[in-house]
């Protein structure tokens, strides 16, 4: 059924296409371009698809699409070799990284001569590109933290949950489903969102997680929230057994606690993840599981929560044909032919003529995304925090490995929290 | 006394054949759940029989990736195995020839490099590979999946070939030398005939890792349409998204069969070989 | 022409013709790209920019490195004790099934499958769902009469078994090559041990052992090798949890090399590896003598 949309819709759009007068081109070098990208199966034919469209306005380019899992070994050793293709997606993580080290082109002068038209942009969404004085890497969606839970559990037991809930509610709500259904909790460290949710917190309290070459906090005392949280759930018992993380694959949503399990026992009436996962979630849940989505909890959320790009494209220093590149990049971001086949699988399209334009083609999961995003987050946001620093996946890595010590009894929320202070502050002072 | 020894011999038989059982359980599993609807393979993963039968996950599954599908990735990976497997045999068995048979200055060191090779970590060289072979002009083509194999570079394979050697009787070259034999002769008419049952083993070794090497793969081949499979079957999981499980178990299935048939058809050669050349002792 | 042809019959230059292939390949595709990562590991190298010399500094972070320790701790464990079980067991079934006979020869197949499919991810989702606390493997223990709700993946003791188990059962390369030696083992042996009233049992001790153990020692260097390099089994099922109790060292180095990117110290990790590689296998070459028989057939 699904197929058969994508097919109508771009049969249409070819139609269109063919329908305006050709601009005649003046002739040019054929030129093959690579555009480098991860992501699922879908993801893999929509983008594939529309490099086809796009390739057939431009005669004289042949595209080179690579997609592939493993995505950052291969990034690595694309750039250690100064073989990255034309076009390569990125996340905020990794942005400032690839940006310092000159292996990504400075997309201000195509903003500023019209080659990406940012005229139906944000602002705010245009500066999450931003490293240093220069924009290396274009949004290509938004997305924003969200708490999924078991909407039908929570109905069957007289449960509501509120969006801006705060933590002390939250807990509440984890005490009262462990009671009414022996359902237990799952946190952020079983989604990879642990960096983020610690984000939140201390954003709430209007503080930051990274300082300059330091943490941005001043004593463990502001980190000890986030661990006090997994230690309540433990001493109280709703929170899961952290060997179910060993046992599940984090991260895979066919195997995430809220779907899958054979017991309340093993099972999460939650799950830390961002927006735009929500549909691939309800499409692994099963038959009559209602997902829905609301805020992280948090007691500030209007401090706390920030619109994220969920990737970027961006050029890379690599390769030959920055300009076409540059263009490339600008269809990708403006062309509403081009959205309609993609339909905001990477996150709502930060062109809110694009965003308006294709919301009708999208299914309900999708708008469902998309009404969260307009109606819940931008409303009550601020500005995201500059891109992590380059040994910020160390920092990421500490946290989960002491959030695991914690789990598992060898360390107390204190603890946790005092060695999280001092041996996140080693690694920035590196 | 005979009753006691059939009775030895049915246990023995259910004996192996329950533990055989367990052997293969995985891989019943796997092909069970290539017969499962995708959506219900982690829901029913405790039984092996599907409860509705369905070859979805096979047209799923060979449909590919944008528009390749997996006859092409079967194809590559044809191409890219047998023709390393090919080169990793001769060269090997002409390596652990010389090193067995013949005394030349440096023997001992090379010997210690064949061991040398085995020793390096994969995951080290990738680096500094990737930055050498992009150097020669090697990457995106099948040159770095290929070519090293053909100048024996693992070192597994010319040392079993070299211990093997080593166990052939020397008085056989000593009569062909006497004979006016050249010592290519003697590799050929008669170490390479009696080495069979190795040639066998380091070919079936090597085609299963050929198989399913996906690493350099994944480093040096860009294009999607020359993925070989087992790159390929990694596409259908993606993590933080929905993963065709059911297609991935399908492909994965049609994915061990060409292995599995050669080691059936090859065993033979294996257990035949020297037994009956009746050239021993 | 002549000069040629006797140069071709020369011993000496014979053998260097024959190893000529491996002389070039070693230094193509071998010595260039460990020089580099040589270099790289007393460099502080993050991939995308240039590296840059630091002498020692690598080896001295490694010395502080709680996981250097920990992940050398759990690997060295794991090869000592899945090694000497990975041999005993590929040789027993290698003996049982090395008839000639049809039935031998399926048995042979089934016993081999599992070394086919290797590291999959039907593997790696498999173990998961036998080794959990609501898994096959407790489901059958309670069918016994054992109740038990151990997570065998999630305990700190339990989970490397696993993965020793998993090594275990793919035992069949191993079993390949005991296969192709036991046959060249010639009958004759046994026949006149038959003649001398030789029970099945002394046969083996007297004749199969001995005769085994080049094949033995071949095949212990290679798997002592290959657990010390271990790799997949860690990153496909636990990724070194929990608590880094599965933690293998190569994967550590990879994370170190490829997550972070510390390509330096994951050099200079790599070459402390290797170094401590070659110490085992000298270790093990030094015994040789000792216990391998080496008088050909």
């Amino acid at each position: 059924m699904f197929k058969k949309i994508v097919a109508g819709l771009c049969a249409s759009a070819l139609v269109m296409m063919s329908a305006v007068p050709a601009f005649a081109e003046e002739e040019k070098e054929p030129i093959t371009m690579s555009v480098f990208w991860w992501g699922s199966q879908l993801r893999n034919e929509r983008t594939q698809q529309v490099l086809d469209m796009y390739a057939e306005e431009h005669p004289y380019i042949t595209f080179d699409g690579q997609f592939s899992d493993d995505y950052w070994t291969r990034m690595a050793t694309l750039a250690a070799g100064h073989t990255l293709p034309d076009v390569v997606q990125m996340v905020y993580a990794y942005l400032e990284q690839y940006a310092e080290e000159n292996t990504l082109v400075d997309l201000t002068p195509y903003i500023e001569d019209g080659t990406i038209d940012v005229t139906n942009i944000a602002d705010s969404v245009i500066e999450t590109g931003k490293v240093g004085d220069g924009i290396y890497a274009i949004c290509n969606g938004i997305n924003a933290s969200a708490l999924f839970y078991n909407k039908t559990l929570l109905d069957e037991n007289g449960i509501e949950i509120h969006d801006y809930m705060t933590v002390d509610e939250f807990k509440e709500i984890c005490r009262e489903v462990y009671e009414k259904t022996g359902y237990k909790t799952s946190l952020s460290y079983g989604a990879y969102t642990s960096e983020t949710y610690m984000q939140y917190l201390l954003r709430a309290e209007g503080k930051h997680l990274y300082g300059d070459g330091k943490l941005g906090v001043d004593s463990a005392e502001d980190l000890l929230p986030f661990f006090q949280l997994y230690e309540d759930g433990l001493n109280e018992g709703w929170h899961l057994d952290p060997s179910l993380y060993v046992e599940r694959t984090r991260g895979q949503v066919q195997e995430d606690p809220m779907i899958y399990g054979s017991s309340p026992e093993n099972m999460s009436w939650c799950g830390f993840y961002a927006s735009n996962q929500l549909v691939a979630m309800q499409a692994a849940a099963p038959e009559g599981m209602d997902i829905a989505l609301t805020t992280f909890p948090n007691d500030n959320n209007e401090a706390a929560a920030w619109l994220n790009p969920s990737q970027f494209f961006c050029v890379s220093a690599d390769g030959e044909n920055p300009d076409e590149a540059a263009a490339l990049i600008d269809w990708l971001t403006n062309s509403v032919d081009c959205n309609n086949v993609l339909l905001g699988e990477r996150g709502v399209p930060i062109s809110s003529v694009v965003a308006e334009a294709i919301a009708e083609n999208q299914t309900a999961d999708d708008q469902e995304v998309v009404t969260y995003i307009n109606e819940v987050v931008t409303p009550s946001c601020s500005t995201i925090d500059p891109p992590s620093p380059s040994n910020g996946s160390e920092v990421v890595a500490l946290l989960d490995s002491l959030t695991e010590k914690l789990m598992y009894g060898e360390l107390s929320a204190q603890e946790a929290a005092e060695q999280f202070f001092e041996q996140a502050n080693a690694i920035l002072a590196e | 006394m005979k009753r006691k020894k059939r009775t030895n011999k049915i246990i023995y038989y259910i004996l192996v054949t329950a533990i055989g059982f367990l052997m293969i359980y995985p891989l019943l599993w796997m092909i069970m759940s290539s017969f499962k609807e995708t959506n219900t393979i982690f829901l029913t993963a405790g039984s092996l029989i599907p409860e509705k039968f369905t070859l979805e996950n096979y047209k799923n599954g060979w449909k590919g990736f944008a528009k390749i599908s997996f006859g092409t990735f079967f194809q590559n990976s044809f191409f890219i195995s047998i023709t390393a497997t090919i080169g990793t045999v001769i060269s090997s068995s002409l390596v652990a020839f010389g090193l067995s048979r013949c005394r030349f200055p440096g023997r001992k060191f090379l010997f210690a490099m064949v061991l040398l090779t085995m020793m390096v970590p994969a995951q080290v060289l990738m680096v500094p590979q990737y930055i050498w072979y992009s150097k020669l002009g090697w990457v995106n083509s099948y040159f770095p999946l290929i070519v090293p194999y053909c100048f024996a570079i693992q070192g597994f394979f010319v040392y079993m070939m070299y211990n093997f050697i080593e166990g052939i009787p020397r008085e056989l070259d000593e009569a062909a030398k006497i004979d006016g034999c050249s010592y290519f002769g003697i590799y050929r008419r008669i170490t390479l005939p009696l080495m069979v049952p190795a040639l066998v083993t380091s070919g079936i070794f090597s085609f299963i890792w050929r198989w399913d090497d996906f690493m350099s793969a994944l480093l040096y081949i860009s294009k999607a349409a020359q993925y070989p499979v087992c790159l390929a079957l990694k596409l259908f999981t993606d993590p933080g998204s929905t993963s065709d499980y059911g297609a991935m178990f399908a492909m994965s299935t049609l994915s061990i069969l060409p292995v599995l048939v050669i080691f059936i058809f090859f065993q033979k050669y294996l257990v035949d070989g020297i037994a009956t050349t009746g050239m021993k002792g | 022409m002549k000069k040629l042809k006797s140069m071709i019959y020369k011993e000496s230059v014979s053998g260097l013709i024959f190893v000529a292939p491996f002389i070039i390949g070693l230094v193509m595709f071998l010595i260039v790209p460990l020089g580099i990562s040589l270099y790289y590991a007393f460099c502080d190298y993050n991939i995308l920019s240039p590296a840059v010399f630091t002498g020692l500094e690598n080896f001295k972070t490694m010395i502080n490195d709680e996981l250097f320790w920990k992940s050398l701790q759990v690997t060295l464990f794991y090869t000592l004790v899945s090694v000497p079980l990975k041999l005993l067991f590929a040789l027993l079934v290698a003996l049982l099934f090395q008839k000639t006979t049809k039935a031998a020869g399926i048995y042979r197949a089934i016993y081999y499958l599992p070394s086919i499919i290797g590291g999959s991810v039907a593997v790696s989702v498999l173990w998961k769902r036998m080794f959990a606390t609501d898994g096959t493997v407790n489901q059958i223990l309670h069918a016994l009469g054992i109740q038990t709700t151990i997570s065998w993946l999630g305990n700190t003791k339990t989970a490397i078994w696993t993965l020793i188990l998993l090594t275990v059962w793919q035992f069949g390369s191993s079993m390949l090559i005991f296969l192709s030696a036991l046959k060249q083992i010639p009958s004759t042996y046994y026949e006149a041990a038959m003649v001398d009233g030789a029970g099945k049992w002394k046969q083996f001790l007297k004749i199969t052992l001995p005769l085994l153990t080049p094949t033995i020692f071949f095949n212990l260097v290679m798997q002592m090798i290959n657990g010390l390099l271990a790799y997949t089994q860690c990153f496909i099922i636990t990724q070194g949890k929990p608590l880094n109790s599965t933690l293998f060292y190569m994967v550590h180095m990879y994370n170190q090399t490829f997550v972070y990117y510390k390509a330096g110290y994951g050099a200079a990790l790599a070459w402390v590896m290797i170094l401590i590689v070659a110490i085992f296998t000298s270790l093990l070459f030094a015994t040789k003598k000792k216990w391998v028989y080496d008088g050909g057939y």
